[in-house]
């Protein structure tokens, strides 16, 4: 009978935590206005503190702003990832110092699709297991990013067709390597603070 | 300890108050009309179509009474990445981009096409008027003033579900947090730093750079998202139920005056647009 009970009330709690969580037009919970809101201010951040920057061997930096639209499409789907992202490029776009990201086009358009496809990666990668998602979300996330930047970059004439393809190959795949290092880091430990403590390992 | 004071360094929501038509006009009338220009901009590929709007954004850093000092401080950092992309420019593109184009200059295999040319100068020109946009428009408007008139925009799309009061307080969110996460990585910076810790190294190992940072990142990230909880449930218990039914306090009022900017701008890019500058 206790029992019954018990259930009754985590099915009636739980019901209720659905409706609290019910998405208003445009898919948007206030977790995901939230999350959407902190982790943006995480990727102005990282570009106006220049610690988003990290120095690359081709006298180039590589950065990591994109990196909160990966996270929060792995955590809060497609829609939070897409709003993340269109943030960075909006502020990439207003504190451009090269005439290709002051271009809307090339600056904005792009990083809106960063956190969606990071997102769906993750959900397509998830049977494979946590690691490999974020992995995966990680890698097509970046790629989304260098990919569609340089080949609007091309179109638009800013960059010559053979320059893009170095940029690609010498610039795409350490961002890549440093995004994948950044998300699983923090992904990785802010699921287990949410599925419970963790085990001391001394 | 300079390197440590990060949030000095943050000019996001910069705004000088000189009182003028721009400061003054409604922040929708102002969003719609900085579109409006940054499309003139944007799609305008000739000289002269160029040299007309340089014209235009001089005649608006004017309008807004902004000191040329101010709204060109993004200009001189930028000046070497400018020239590398003109060198690449100049030396890849050759016969790639417009064959028909006339050859102005050949030493070897380096070809410049006078469209190469035109080129080269159209992106630096197109940077140089979108920096002049950017600046008037972030030095004249409060960032409560652009979230007001986000808010108030993407209203009228609000029977298309586009969720309008939602996307503003996004924003609000963002530019509300981006202080106190500054303070936090600093925070961050300073205990690493106590510890022996630095950030940054050698530039050709840039594993070795990323794994220093993550001490600050991986905290900065969860504090965020931390923070971010906390907000959430804060809302939660305050019966946040978003946009519907919701009242300001400040209210946006227009004057007739205000639809001149974008009235203005809507013309001046028909114009661009519509022009068949020669060359």
């Amino acid at each position: 009978m206790c029992a019954y009970i018990w259930r009754a009330i985590r099915l009636e709690g739980g019901r209720q935590m659905q409706e609290m969580q019910q998405t208003r037009p445009g898919g948007l919970s206030t977790r995901g206005i939230v999350i959407s809101g902190v982790l943006g201010a995480i990727a102005i951040l990282l570009g106006a503190t220049r610690i988003g920057f990290i120095p690359m061997p081709t006298g180039i930096n590589a950065t990591i702003m994109h990196v909160p639209a990966i996270i929060g499409g792995v955590l809060e789907g497609p829609v939070v990832g897409g709003l993340i992202g269109t943030i960075f490029g909006i502020y990439s776009f207003l504190n451009a110092t090269t005439p290709m990201f002051k271009d809307p086009i090339v600056a904005i358009g792009p990083r809106i699709f960063i956190g969606i496809f990071a997102s769906w990666a993750y959900l397509a990668a998830r049977p494979a297991g946590e690691w490999w998602a974020i992995v995966v979300a990680a890698v097509v996330g970046t790629a989304t990013n260098t990919i569609l930047v340089l080949t609007l970059g091309v179109a638009r004439h800013y960059l010559p067709a053979k320059v893009a393809w170095t940029v690609g190959l010498t610039h795409g795949i350490p961002e890549i390597i440093v995004a994948v290092i950044l998300s699983l880091a923090v992904l990785l430990f802010w699921k287990r603070v949410q599925t419970g403590p963790a085990k001391a390992r001394v | 300890m300079s390197e440590f004071e990060l949030l000095r360094n943050i000019t996001i929501g910069q705004y000088l108050p000189t009182g003028s038509y721009l400061h003054t006009l409604d922040p929708r009338a102002k969003i719609v009309a900085a579109i409006l220009v940054t499309a003139a901009v944007s799609f305008t590929p000739t000289l002269l179509g160029n040299v007309c709007l340089l014209a235009a954004c001089l005649a608006l850093v004017r309008i807004g009474r902004i000191p040329f000092s101010y709204a060109l401080r993004g200009l001189i950092p930028a000046i070497p990445v400018l020239v590398i992309l003109a060198m690449l420019q100049l030396l890849f593109f050759g016969r790639n981009y417009d064959p028909a184009s006339p050859v102005v200059f050949q030493w070897g295999w380096i070809v410049v096409t006078a469209a190469v040319a035109r080129l080269v100068i159209v992106s630096a020109a197109r940077f140089v008027e979108l920096l002049f946009v950017t600046s008037v428009f972030t030095l004249s408007t409060r960032t409560t003033e652009l979230t007001h008139g986000i808010e108030a925009l993407l209203g009228s799309l609000r029977r298309f579900r586009v969720p309008a009061h939602e996307l503003a307080l996004v924003v609000t969110i963002a530019v509300r947090f981006i202080p106190t996460f500054a303070l936090q990585a600093e925070r961050l910076l300073r205990a690493q730093a106590s510890r022996g810790g630095a950030p940054g190294g050698r530039r050709w190992n840039f594993v070795a750079t990323t794994r220093r940072l993550l001490p600050i990142l991986v905290p900065l990230f969860i504090f965020a998202l931390k923070r971010g909880d906390e907000l959430i449930v804060a809302m939660e218990a305050r019966a946040y139920t978003g946009g519907e039914g919701r009242t300001a306090y400040t209210m946006l009022r227009h004057a007739r005056t205000d639809w001149l900017a974008p009235a203005v701008a809507l013309a001046f890019l028909l114009v661009m647009l519509g022009t068949a500058f020669p060359f």
